[in-house]
């Protein structure tokens, strides 16, 4: 409040000295008068929007990035905490309304021919980075038919770091690129209003607000962005479901605590653009379990809501590192991709954000809608009985070379970066 | 159990007849190198031998732009991983070693050969040996082993390996060699890389420590983490040379290396050791090699808040000191091998 008080009588006396000017340069002018303008404290609606306007100018007037978000996170109200990986029921519906996101079955056409690659040498790394977790390395405890957590993880690790390893002659942006391991990524946005029903502000209307505390496997950054699936006005013919419950109901919770904005580095690294992050569905979520409590509608849903939250999360807090925020939207779309999966089964999802313009002042005649497009999860093998594999599925893990192969067209490929 | 009964009467005949060296925390910490050295029956060797060095000055295993990448992983591990102002050593020491990892891997595209190679984490390691009538042990995890499909090729030549014969191993009289060694029953005197046997990368590489602990009395300091490098990269050696060579104590025709790098996210300790018998119960005939490269800083510091006084910085934020070398150092030992 001392901040805004204090621009307010800058801003005071900044006009004033503009308006000497000009009255003295105008003909036969008289004395001037500051111009009446609500108050900056009062209890009224004016009063609100003239702070707001306050606020509004006060961002747009900050020097760096970084004041510009230490602003926007400046105030601590009470906010749903999204969990990306979420027991909830019909959470992929709810997420996407909180996101504006449009979600579209299928992947977005590749915008490049697939390139002739040497399929067998990359099976047979995979295949060993398998077999590595799962049989070769002798584990102090022993396991049979479940595995544990931290084998999927290992495994996940494994396969990723030699995959992306390998594939840099073929992209040479890995090359450039930043390997994040269990990264923090947040995100903190506003959507939508309710009123204030206890407290001393009760019956004012607030926005709601959503922050969003993800924690991916692994993440890769790149310097350079990757190219839009689609125009950034073009519109897609799914809608975005309409909740018609407050988010409490989902079930979600409030808590107060710092706002955060964070793609996995702090503002200065220059590799601020998302690659490709990847999620691993915990346990308590898995396909056994679900089935065992009578949810198999349900498996889907959970990859889907991971893929639609983290995405938002990620690709936005990208656009803020750019300047962007729900006033001022973005000019260019942002795209991420992520592999949501839980060891066996991978879920592929791309993820375009068209708008930033959330809130409810913002949102109003706002077309553009952020658009997510997301595959049902495939098994990746069927089963490891000990150091063979069983039904290897190539089609997935062409998927992931894909993914991993995706480059903004101005990347040369004619040459392998290092050997320049 | 034949073997077991044999072990527990070693261990109870007297103490130190069967000492164990274990890695993990609160183990004695008070081991120098000599003693290691003394354990393993090893010359020790002042910084990295020729062959690392010629590796490390050739311009063409260099990265692109390699200054500028070393010191964005140097930022992105002490300034930009969290939101936090200060990252404690916990988080930033791994993320150092990964990025300069993720650095060296993509030297991929230029070395074909260096996709034959695969990092275990959390592998356990045990390897037993008779020193001077006393049993032996090393067990226990540490971090990361960089393990390839082709050994290195020895790093010393034959002549290099019979002048050791003359060399006598330093002894610290009156002061018993496994003074501060952990004793245990040990009920089978077993030999374990940690992989099955028909693992296929299965030669050791590097290894990779990081003494991550956030208290300065629960790391290791730099010259202990010497003698524990030292320890598990002969364990390592020997485990591997059992399945060549078989349990009989002999000179190794092909001698085996490991190269192991341990580091507290500032300072490097580099270290290739060479495994050129097990015959170790006595001290004569040929001994194994070991260069250590010690105590090579990454950065000097890293100033996360500028000092100011009198309203003057007196010290920027950012890192100061930086070395070039030591990444290459790094690098040289990754290469290694593959070149």
């Amino acid at each position: 409040m001392a901040g805004l008080r204090r621009k307010w009588s800058e801003l005071c006396r900044q006009l004033q000295a503009k308006s000497a000017t000009t009255v003295k340069a105008g003909p036969g002018a008289g004395p001037w008068y500051p111009p009446v303008v609500a108050s900056l404290t009062a209890k009224s609606k004016a009063a609100q929007r003239r702070r707001q306007e306050l606020f509004h100018q006060l961002l747009e007037e900050a020097g760096s990035i970084e004041k510009k978000l230490q602003l926007y996170e400046q105030r601590q109200r009470r906010k749903f905490v999204v969990y990306p990986q979420t027991f909830a029921l019909r959470a992929d519906r709810s997420y996407q309304s909180f996101t504006k996101t449009a979600f579209v079955p299928g992947l977005p056409p590749a915008s490049r021919a697939p390139v002739d690659l040497d399929l067998g040498a990359l099976r047979s790394l995979a295949c060993d980075a398998l077999l590595q977790e799962y049989f070769y390395l002798r584990r102090p405890f022993a396991w049979s038919l479940n595995p544990p957590q931290p084998l999927h993880e290992a495994f996940l690790t494994q396969l990723l770091t030699s995959l992306s390893g390998q594939l840099v002659a073929r992209n040479p942006l890995l090359a450039a690129s930043t390997l994040d391991f269990q990264p923090q990524v947040n995100f903190y946005w506003m959507r939508g209003e309710e009123v204030v029903r206890h407290g001393h502000r009760s019956g004012r209307v607030d926005p709601v607000r959503f922050q969003i505390d993800d924690k991916p496997l692994l993440q890769i950054r790149v310097p350079k962005q990757l190219p839009k699936f689609v125009p950034l006005d073009d519109l897609v013919a799914e809608e975005i479901p309409v909740i018609n419950h407050t988010p409490d109901k989902l079930p979600m919770f409030k808590r107060q605590y710092e706002n955060k904005v964070f793609i996995g580095s702090k503002v200065a690294d220059p590799c601020r653009y998302g690659h490709t992050q990847f999620h691993l569905i915990p346990e308590r979520l898995k396909r056994k379990k679900l089935i065992q409590k009578n949810l198999a509608h349900h498996i889907e849903v959970v990859y889907r809501a991971n893929g639609i939250a983290s995405l938002f999360a990620w690709t936005a807090a990208q656009a803020m590192y750019q300047g962007f925020w729900s006033e001022a939207d973005v000019t260019h779309p942002f795209v991420s991709q992520a592999v949501v999966t839980d060891g066996q089964y991978f879920a592929f999802f791309c993820y375009q954000l068209n708008t930033l313009a959330l809130t409810v002042e913002a949102d109003k005649n706002n077309p553009r809608k952020n658009i997510c497009w997301g595959t049902d999860s495939k098994p990746l093998y069927e089963a490891v009985e000990e150091n063979n594999i069983k039904g290897f599925n190539d089609e997935v893990l062409l998927q992931l070379i894909q993914f991993l192969l995706n480059r903004p067209e101005d990347v040369q490929t004619d040459r392998p970066l290092a050997s320049a | 159990r034949g073997g077991s009964r044999r072990a527990l009467r070693r261990a109870r005949c007297g103490p130190g007849r069967c000492g164990r060296w274990c890695g993990g925390p609160g183990r004695p910490r008070s081991c120098r190198v000599k003693q290691a050295l003394w354990l393993t029956k090893t010359k020790l060797m002042k910084g990295l031998p020729p062959k690392v060095l010629s590796i490390m000055d050739d311009l063409a295993n260099q990265l692109e732009n390699q200054d500028e990448r070393v010191r964005n992983a140097i930022f992105h591990a002490c300034f930009w991983a969290t939101t936090e102002v200060v990252p404690r050593r916990k988080t930033y020491c791994p993320i150092l070693v990964e990025d300069l990892l993720h650095l060296c891997r993509t030297m991929t595209s230029k070395f074909p050969s260096l996709s034959k190679r695969m990092l275990g984490r959390n592998y356990s390691l045990t390897a037993t040996w008779e020193r001077e009538s006393v049993l032996l042990q090393v067990h226990g995890l540490n971090g990361m082993l960089l393990n390839a499909m082709n050994p290195i090729q020895p790093v010393a030549s034959k002549d290099e390996i019979l002048a050791t014969e003359n060399y006598t191993l330093e002894t610290f009289y009156p002061i018993s060699p496994t003074i501060d060694l952990q004793d245990v029953n040990v009920y089978e005197e077993k030999n374990d890389t940690g992989f099955r046997e028909d693992y296929p990368y299965p030669h050791p590489h590097t290894l990779y420590f990081m003494e991550s602990n956030n208290l300065r009395s629960y790391r290791f300091r730099p010259e202990p983490l010497q003698a524990k490098m030292l320890m598990f990269a002969f364990g390592n050696a020997l485990a591997k040379a059992r399945i060549l060579y078989g349990d009989e104590p002999r000179v190794l025709e092909q001698p085996i290396v490991v190269q192991s790098i341990g580091t507290d996210g500032r300072v490097f300790q580099f270290m290739v050791f060479q495994l050129n018998t097990t015959e170790l119960a006595s001290n004569d005939g040929v001994k194994n090699l070991v260069w250590i490269d010690s105590d090579q800083l990454m950065y000097e510091y890293a100033q996360r808040i500028p000092s100011i006084r009198k309203k003057v910085v007196t010290v920027p934020a950012g890192i100061h000191g930086y070395d070039p070398d030591t990444f290459k150092k790094f690098l040289a030992l990754y290469l290694h091998g593959a070149v």
